[in-house]
């Protein structure tokens, strides 16, 4: 699925007070990609994955998802589209307390309408994936940041979305479970899932095969990332997080 | 098909929101629920039932389950001994008691004229005889006999006296026209009983000691013999044939059989809830309507409660609900899960509640009845009106739980997720 970004502006009122946080971006991300986002604090680049992920809407321009711009989809549509076309990892997990591990990777299957036991079954493999076949019955709260984490990427992919968005998914880590998430997601893309990923840390936007840095909400540099200088996190890693 | 899915995803969150919640929160908010049940069943249940006490007691020691009496333009019900014997024959028919009732007057310390401005220490009263034996098997009247003793067949001169007819026993008494109640009355007591023109000295046996709304509150009782002397009468025509039925008779089929039999032309035929004096009813309804009152304010008590819970509970969970809707959970699966928790909560208490109510309350009272002044008061808690109690309980929970949970799932996502306001 190609994303098309043309002339991104997002403004925030405060009062007679505007701020452009975004002003015109316009690029396009490939299927099958991994794209790191980077840049310092207040740069963007959130807000900038907020309008990709139709999380939020654009004051200007338009975001184009498989040839529809989001500008005239509603908010049914958009609540659909995210539930089946993207998967979401979110900086601080995101995982409904009440729910086990399994419970919150089955919750986006469910909704989609598969029978319990068929959601259920996905969420086991899902889990599996991220090697936490161990771990299926336990509470968020029962679990390490880096395992909470890999729930939610889970849950992210539980359903095979085109494209997922991490939100700074290691800012909240510390370095072991970092890397087994950056394992994660040098497998997923490995096997062809489009990955759009905001981070601060450049060493693991090196993990992605294209890094956009973005500044003062416009983007400064737009680099390919040759394989031989991408960054590969080994298993090892992910199985002490 | 979408509408499915909500309602499944829905109860998905709400089942393992609820299971996995503090126990102290969830036994907080079930025991809320379980009040404002026993309030809105309860307080109308006993409301109505310090009615359906006074009804009980007109069916117990008056009117019977049927009771035939004199027609309204008649002095008595002529051809009682017919009437009696035939009634008797009927297999529906338990135990019958025939009675002798009229008005007149009954005075204290006759001997001593009352001083000037004094009022003399007389009251009006039903005067009633009845054969002693019989209306005790029927109404087991002996057992109010607080002082004194019961009257016997073979008595001459005595007499039974009403609590409303005594000071020391009555309840308001003096503020009720035509009755003053007697001073210094005592078992053994000298009292002047006046029927028309007819007086008669007899002596005080016994004493009821009934509560203030009993037919038997104003009543003089003596053997029928001793009436139907006062009164010159020798027909044997009565005025009054309680009569009970047996457990599970119809009594509306069974009155409507004998005005059908030929009594109808005779004597005026009624069941028990016919014969009760209609000011009952009334009171029954206002009591009804006082009880509702109480159970409506426990019921906007109940809602606040609930609307409190949900509403800090989905508040404080602003930025997960922003994040089921971003990952793609609809806004009305995440507020029927709040609907759903509201209802769980409601439907056990109300299920604690029934178990108290049917399981304990109504039982137990209606075996020990709450002895107050004006009546021993039951709780009536019919299940048709429970029912609808329960409904009511519900359907508030449900529009308590789901008005907060729709006013935060409302709010932007990326604001809920970011916890912008």
């Amino acid at each position: 699925m190609a994303i098309d970004v043309k002339n991104l502006v997002k403004s925030f009122h405060d009062g007679d007070r505007v701020t452009r946080v975004l002003k015109g971006i316009t690029l396009s991300i490939d299927d099958g990609s991994f794209v790191a986002i980077i840049g310092r604090s207040g740069a963007g680049k959130s807000t900038f994955m907020y309008q990709m992920s139709l999380l939020d809407e654009p004051s200007e321009g338009d975001v184009i998802v498989e040839g529809r711009s989001t500008n005239e989809m509603t908010n049914a549509e958009e609540t659909k589209f995210r539930l089946e076309k993207f998967g979401y990892v979110f900086q601080d997990y995101a995982l409904v307390p009440e729910l086990t591990a399994v419970e919150n990777v089955a919750l986006p299957l469910l909704m989609q309408g598969l029978p319990r036991e068929r959601a259920l079954a996905d969420a086991r493999a899902a889990l599996t994936r991220v090697n936490l076949e161990a771990h299926l019955a336990q509470l968020p709260s029962q679990l390490s940041g880096g395992e909470q984490q890999r729930v939610s990427i889970a849950r992210a992919i539980a359903h095979l979305p085109k494209v997922l968005f991490a939100d700074e998914p290691t800012a909240n880590l510390d370095r072991e479970s970092s890397d087994g998430v950056m394992h994660i997601f040098g497998e997923l893309h490995d096997a062809g899932q489009t990955i759009i990923m905001v981070t601060h840390e450049l060493e693991y936007a090196h993990a992605a095969e294209r890094i956009i840095r973005l500044d003062d909400g416009v983007v400064v540099s737009d680099e390919r990332v040759p394989a031989t200088e991408r960054k590969r996190y080994p298993h090892p890693g992910l199985q002490a997080a | 098909m979408h509408f499915l899915t909500n309602i499944r995803v829905g109860w998905y969150l709400a089942l393992r929101q609820v299971r996995r919640a503090s126990v102290w929160t969830n036994t907080l908010i079930v025991f809320v629920m379980l009040l404002t049940f026993l309030n809105l069943v309860v307080v109308t249940g006993v409301l109505v039932g310090l009615v359906q006490g006074i009804t009980n007691l007109y069916r117990e020691q008056e009117t019977g389950d049927v009771l035939i009496s004199t027609l309204a333009n008649q002095t008595d019900i002529s051809h009682s001994p017919d009437i009696i014997s035939f009634v008797k024959s009927l297999p529906q028919v338990t135990d019958l008691s025939a009675r002798y009732v009229v008005g007149g007057t009954i005075e204290a310390n006759y001997q001593t004229p009352p001083a000037p401005g004094e009022t003399p220490n007389e009251s009006a009263a039903s005067i009633v005889g009845v054969d002693p034996a019989t209306e005790n098997a029927f109404s087991h009247i002996s057992a109010f006999v607080g002082e004194g003793q019961y009257l016997s067949a073979g008595d001459y001169d005595a007499v039974l006296v009403g609590p409303q007819l005594i000071d020391r026993y009555s309840f308001g008494g003096d503020l009720l026209p035509n009755i003053s109640a007697l001073h210094n009355v005592y078992p053994g007591t000298k009292v002047r009983i006046t029927v028309g023109t007819t007086t008669r000295v007899m002596t005080v046996k016994g004493i009821l000691v009934t509560t203030a709304n009993s037919p038997l509150a104003s009543k003089v009782i003596m053997p029928e013999n001793e009436l139907r002397t006062l009164l010159g009468r020798n027909d044997y025509a009565v005025n009054q044939i309680a009569v009970n039925v047996a457990p599970g008779t119809d009594t509306t089929a069974f009155a409507n059989l004998l005005r059908a039999s030929g009594i109808g032309a005779d004597a005026k035929v009624q069941t028990a809830q016919e014969a009760i004096p209609a000011g009952v009813a009334e009171v029954e309804g206002t009591f009804a309507s006082i009880g509702n009152a109480i159970g409506s304010i426990g019921l906007v008590v109940a809602a606040v409660t609930i609307f409190i819970v949900i509403f800090i509970n989905a508040i404080t969970r602003r930025k997960f609900i922003g994040i089921l809707k971003g990952i793609g959970i609809s806004g009305e699966a995440i507020e029927l899960a709040y609907v759903f928790q509201s209802l769980m909560y409601a439907l056990v208490g109300s299920a604690i509640g029934l178990a108290i109510v049917y399981g304990f309350l109504v039982p137990y009272f209606g075996a020990h009845p709450i002895k107050l002044p004006i009546s021993d008061a039951v709780i009536v808690a019919p299940v048709s009106g429970t029912a609808l109690r329960v409904l009511l309980l519900v359907v508030t929970t449900a529009i308590a739980g789901y008005v907060p949970a729709r006013l935060i799932v409302r709010k932007n996502t990326l604001d809920s997720i970011l916890g912008r306001n």
